[in-house]
């Protein structure tokens, strides 16, 4: 059998289906909110209960955001030349033909886009407490409401294109974020530069 | 936001015709089994001091300066204004308060989950909570005029100072006996609740321009449309992707 690279630790793959699963369902619970689904409601309960489950729901998001950052923080904040070249391909996505230059454990737009699930998810989750708990403070839940949707529509936005990218649009990239490992010459194949530092080639 | 209610009923308020009784105050809590409520007194006739979730409508006492006397005593009925473009409504997030067909603003108990979003969106302060955590205001007495029967503080009111009615009819009326200004008429593309005033509106202490929050309209206009248009748009674009692009292929290499 192939040589395998733990790419992600057990402890990194449960928390990120944790961050996935409150993160879809505060989704679908927000948008049941914002527009009234009742059919939606239903399932829950009731607009009651989907309140109840739509609070603590954020708990468990806001607490699975915060250890992530243990996983990603560091990665997300450093980029170099390679990475600059990355986006002007714009990452291979929009053509076959152009040569995308090797990359380490994450690309530029893995490492944005955790920077924008860290930003929105900080003023999506200190508001969302803000209209929980600071009911009678009316400038606050105010900004505390406009913050809560601003953050909604980059979360509506940006999490389906991280769901295709991570499924469809890179075949084995999801099978990977289930088990955590992967051949040895994919690896170096995939993430030549990651592979150098960890002194596999 | 909202069009024109068809048929709209309203109360038009006259204050120049209101001698201060309360009757209205006292017949609401009787139609509506609210508990009378111990206060302090601080010097007014006004009680209780503001509107309360045992309290939908009350009588605002104001103590105004006047040329002729040592003061000027104004009455003025307060209670929801069940604005056209209702804030509350607006931001309701479980679609507990709704428009009945007479055009009045309500609440369904029920369905109301005590996020209290409600409270800052109303220009006129109006949402209050009661005990069980649940928007308590005045709803016009909906379940009076759904079966054809006056308001209970319309239908208690001595002097006319209250009437309940088509609300196009009675603000014609009250301009052709004489009443310059119509509060409500346009504000909040029309309230339900009208004032008719021959003095300035201010003077009876009423609030100039109310106007609902500029965050809950640019969230209503703006970031509502663009979060649904939004996850339309990215899913719409992934599968255009998937389609004419492809997915990624490893290229053969040595």
């Amino acid at each position: 059998m192939a040589e395998m690279v733990r790419k992600s630790s057990v402890d990194e793959i449960l928390n990120h289906w944790i961050l996935a699963g409150s993160c879809i369902l505060l989704m679908i619970t927000g948008f049941a909110f914002l527009f009234h689904m009742e059919s939606v409601a239903s399932v829950f309960g009731g607009f009651n209960a989907m309140k109840d489950v739509h609070n603590w729901g954020g708990v468990v998001f806001a607490l699975s955001m915060l250890y992530s950052m243990r996983h990603y923080l560091k990665d997300a904040f450093e980029y170099d030349a390679d990475d600059a070249q990355w986006f002007k391909v714009a990452g291979g996505y929009l053509s076959h033909k152009v040569t995308v230059p090797p990359m380490g454990k994450y690309n530029p737009g893995q490492k944005l886009y955790y920077l924008a699930v860290v930003g929105a998810g900080i003023a999506i989750a200190l508001s969302g407490f803000a209209i929980w708990f600071m009911k009678d403070n009316g400038a606050i839940m105010l900004l505390a409401h406009l913050v809560h949707n601003v953050a909604f529509c980059i979360f509506v936005l940006a999490v389906p294109v991280h769901a295709y990218l991570g499924t469809l649009a890179n075949p084995g990239t999801l099978k990977l974020m289930v088990s955590g490992t992967l051949p040895l010459e994919e690896a170096k194949r995939r993430y030549p530069k990651w592979m150098k530092a960890a002194g596999k080639m | 936001m909202a069009n024109e209610t068809k048929n709209r009923k309203g109360i038009l308020v006259t204050p120049e015709l209101c001698i201060g009784c309360r009757a209205c105050q006292v017949a609401c809590k009787s139609w509506n089994q609210l508990p009378g409520v111990k206060t302090t007194n601080t010097g007014t006739y006004q009680n209780p001091p503001d509107l309360a979730s045992t309290a939908f409508n009350l009588i605002r006492y104001n103590e105004v300066p006047s040329q002729e006397n040592p003061v000027r005593w104004l009455f003025v009925s307060r209670r929801c204004m069940h604005c056209e473009e209702a804030g509350c409504m607006t931001i309701c997030p479980s679609g507990a308060i709704y428009r009945t067909a007479e055009g009045a603003v309500a609440v369904d108990r029920d369905k109301c989950i005590g996020c209290k979003l409600c409270v800052n969106a109303c220009p006129f302060d109006v949402p209050r909570y009661d005990a069980q955590n649940k928007m308590t205001k005045c709803h016009q007495c909906s379940d009076r005029t759904s079966n054809a029967m006056l308001p209970a503080c319309v239908k208690t009111c001595p002097t006319g100072a209250l009437k309940y009615g088509d609300r196009g009819e009675m603000i014609k009326t009250a301009k052709q006996d004489g009443f310059k200004t119509i509060y409500g008429e346009q504000d909040l593309s029309g309230t339900g609740t009208v004032y008719a005033f021959k003095d300035e509106p201010k003077l009876y202490g009423m609030k100039e321009n109310p106007t609902i929050p500029g965050s809950v309209v640019f969230w209503h206009t703006y970031l509502k449309p663009l979060s649904f248009i939004g996850l339309g748009g990215v899913v719409a674009a992934a599968a255009i992707h998937y389609l004419a692009i492809g997915p990624h292929k490893e290229k053969e290499e040595v």
